[in-house]
């Protein structure tokens, strides 16, 4: 036999590989998006409930952006929960490990599957959000710029998300332990980004307010994933 | 592993000067500090004699107890995570243990926080809770020590736990300097800023706190050694228990194995 | 020929509990070495260990010469493991299983080592089936084709006849036989006497330490069942 030929592929490559395995399992199976996707739909079907019986006695407009996170939050928390199932079903996590790589890669790898999935389903949620509770307002013209806190706080919700669903991958009750680490951890990110994306609705002199907001956003952000960075080996290791 | 060390044998004494010096603090500033002007009260009323255009809070002696305590609680979150990164250094056990113990002693400051924070917003805002960015963050922080017990008790294997409990840890580190920091961020807060260049405490007022903030510390601290040194003679006791139980075996099986040859050469 | 695998004084402990207790040996490379023991004997946390994939909590490991806590990528390059576990996507087909590995470990022209690798294990005719579709022995036999693809000198085998059928068996039989030249093979096994045949180093396991390391040479098949007849006997009490 000859003697395989072995080239390190450099880090970039490797991300690039772990993601196209992620998003190609997903593509097949459409185990994350689906069941996210519906997951959100019935939580904006509740919200219809809810609202229903105050009528048009309130202005929508003030909580839309309160609103809008609950449903990114309680979505995403659900297919976090999902993001090492696969990894874990025939522990193909290990396999990764037994290949020599800086194990950071594999966070950043997850980290950005995930982030593309949350996105997915706010390229559907947040229209039909708009459709169905704000077509009778008249928001900002700012209101096109909650893209922007949306991409910034998905950003943090991958990066904690991945950290925090590597933690309770291995432990029991993981669905409800996975929310008690999470929702506390964003809340910073979810506070700022939900006055961001508020401010932008409603409409609001004070730029500086959304751009302190936005860069408080990005700084939590910045923080965690090189926090995650950092503290990934270890977790992978124990 | 020598069980009584010089600082253990401090530690009570810690306790009792912790004490011994919040209590003063306490008394001095009742009995001297003077009332601090509140929220103001719309007419000029007298009051005790004075008129005043704004009431004198008596509530207010509570910010002697109140902001030493949430300091010493952010300070054992700080030896929470410096223990965090230990433990992941050097995976010693007895640094896991003491990042625990750290924990356990922030979340009981945590807990005296909110408490006495709860009785000045009713009295000061005249609300026992109101969604403002200091409560806000605080009782975050407070949910993420709980969170980081909840973790501990979800993991079984001894080595996870303790590392995934240190990455917590020190992740939710982040969150006390923002808490420490919001109302510094978002000017519409209404929790007042304590330590700022502007502000200029009085010595009266500066003497009793710099007193209640070293005693609380002292008291702090000696609860932590207190409750340390419980754990890890806990953790002797369970080791020898189980050297004991496996020497017990030894022996039994040596012994079964001399009756074995016995009964060999007697056939 | 150097030495594959040295490890002193390896200890492992899980709490209060201990693993593998001050556990010694060395193994020339280019042997066979399997591993016996019963249940929770420690033979799989000496896996883990031996793979980088878990450390002694004290103890020197030294794998083809390198220290597995500072070299660990280095030895991953150069083992192959095949656990238990098959460690690869349910979802994904073999085929895509074992590119996503080649290109990982940066294999050259992944597409033609795959191919033979599919041959070798006799699964080119399911290759675009996805895992998940497979047999127990189908999914082993796809894992050691994984644990090859990047031609490993040291090969880790955790118990791989467990639950495999008699045709598997014998494939599984024939692929080992046909990489065994020039390779280092550690074996565990429950079975004494297939355990035995293939080996030339034996190591009995009990509690974590070392009941016997031999070569199969001084040691023969009778020796050794006897000591582990005894060792189990031991366990139950």
């Amino acid at each position: 036999m000859v003697r395989t030929e072995m080239r390190n592929p450099s880090t970039l490559c490797q991300f690039r590989i772990l993601l196209t395995k992620d998003l190609r399992i997903e593509f097949r199976t459409k185990e994350m998006v689906t069941s996210m996707g519906l997951y959100a739909l019935l939580v904006l079907t509740v919200y219809g409930a809810s609202l229903a019986q105050t009528a048009w006695g309130f202005n929508i407009l003030q909580m839309s952006g309160g609103l809008l996170w609950v449903v990114i939050i309680f979505t995403s928390l659900l297919g976090l929960n999902r993001s090492f199932s696969q990894e874990k079903e025939f522990a193909a996590l290990d396999g990764i490990l037994l290949v020599p790589m800086d194990r950071s890669v594999i966070f950043l790898a997850k980290m950005t599957a995930n982030l593309i999935f949350l996105l997915v389903i706010q390229i559907i949620t947040v229209p039909l959000f708009i459709f169905f509770f704000l077509a009778t307002t008249t928001p900002a013209e700012t209101a096109l710029l909650i893209v922007i806190p949306l991409l910034v706080g998905s950003i943090g919700i991958a990066g904690i998300g991945t950290l925090l669903s590597t933690i309770t991958m291995h432990t029991r009750g993981k669905d409800v332990l996975l929310a008690v680490l999470f929702i506390p951890l964003i809340f910073p990110l979810l506070y700022a980004c939900v006055s961001a994306t508020s401010m932008m609705l409603v409409g609001t002199d004070d730029l500086g307010a959304i751009w302190r907001s936005l860069a408080l956003a990005g700084g939590y952000d910045v923080i965690m994933i090189l926090l995650g960075w950092v503290l990934y080996d270890f977790l992978l290791s124990a | 592993m020598r069980s009584s060390s010089l600082s253990d044998r401090i530690v009570p004494l810690a306790l009792v000067v912790g004490a011994l010096l919040t209590t003063a603090a306490f008394l001095l500033a009742f009995l001297v500090a003077p009332l601090v002007a509140g929220a103001s009260v719309g007419s000029t009323e007298i009051i005790g004699g004075i008129a005043v255009s704004n009431k004198l809070l008596l509530s207010q002696k509570i910010f002697f107890f109140h902001v030493p305590v949430a300091i010493v609680s952010f300070a054992a979150l700080a030896f929470t995570a410096f223990y965090s990164i230990r433990y992941l250094m050097t995976k010693e056990s007895r640094f896991d243990t003491r990042s625990r113990t750290a924990t356990e002693i922030a979340l009981v400051f945590i807990i005296a926080t909110m408490a006495s924070g709860d009785l000045w917003t009713r009295f000061d805002w005249g609300v026992w809770w109101v969604w403002e960015p200091r409560l806000t963050t605080y009782f975050i922080l407070m949910l993420l020590v709980i969170a980081y017990f909840i973790l501990r008790t979800a993991i079984d294997a001894p080595e996870r736990k303790a590392t995934f409990a240190a990455v917590f840890g020190i992740i939710t580190f982040v969150d006390a300097p923002i808490c420490f920091m919001i109302t510094r961020l978002v000017p519409s807060s209404i929790h007042p800023v304590v330590f700022s260049t502007e502000s200029s405490m009085s010595p009266l007022v500066l003497v009793p706190f710099l007193l209640a903030l070293f005693g609380m510390l002292l008291v702090g601290f000696s609860l932590y050694r207190l409750r340390l040194r419980q754990v890890t003679l806990t953790n002797r006791i369970e080791f020898l228990k189980l050297q004991l139980e496996e020497k017990r075996q030894a022996e039994s099986r040596k012994k079964r194995m001399m009756e074995e040859t016995k009964a060999i050469t007697v056939e | 020929m150097g030495t594959a695998i040295n490890i002193s004084d390896v200890t492992r402990s899980f709490g209060l509990r201990k693993a593998l207790d001050r556990l010694s040996f060395s193994l020339p490379q280019g042997a066979f070495l399997s591993v016996f023991g019963h249940n929770g004997a420690g033979k799989s946390t000496l896996l883990r260990i031996l793979t980088t994939l878990d450390h002694p909590s004290s103890g020197a490991v030294e794998i083809l010469g390198l220290n597995a806590r500072k070299d660990a990528d280095k030895i991953r390059e150069r083992i192959g493991y095949i656990s238990h576990n098959p460690m690869l996507y349910g979802d994904m087909t073999a085929e895509e299983n074992l590119l996503f590995f080649a290109r990982l470990y940066g294999v050259n022209n992944p597409q033609l080592r795959v191919r033979d690798l599919l041959d070798d294990v006799e699964l080119a005719h399911r290759r675009l089936d996805t895992v998940r579709t497979f047999s127990r022995g189908m999914t082993q036999r796809l894992a050691i084709a994984r644990a090859l693809l990047h031609d490993p000198e040291l090969v880790f085998l955790d118990e791989p006849y467990a639950g495999l059928d008699p045709h598997a068996v014998e494939i599984l039989d024939g692929l080992l036989a046909s990489i065994r030249s020039r390779r280092t093979f550690v074996m565990v096994s429950h079975n004494l006497s297939s355990g035995y045949a293939h080996a030339s180093h034996v190591l009995l396991l009990s509690h974590g330490r070392a009941v016997c390391f031999e070569s199969t040479q001084d040691l023969a098949l009778e020796s050794l069942t006897d000591l582990y007849r005894r060792d189990v006997s031991e366990g139950v009490f």
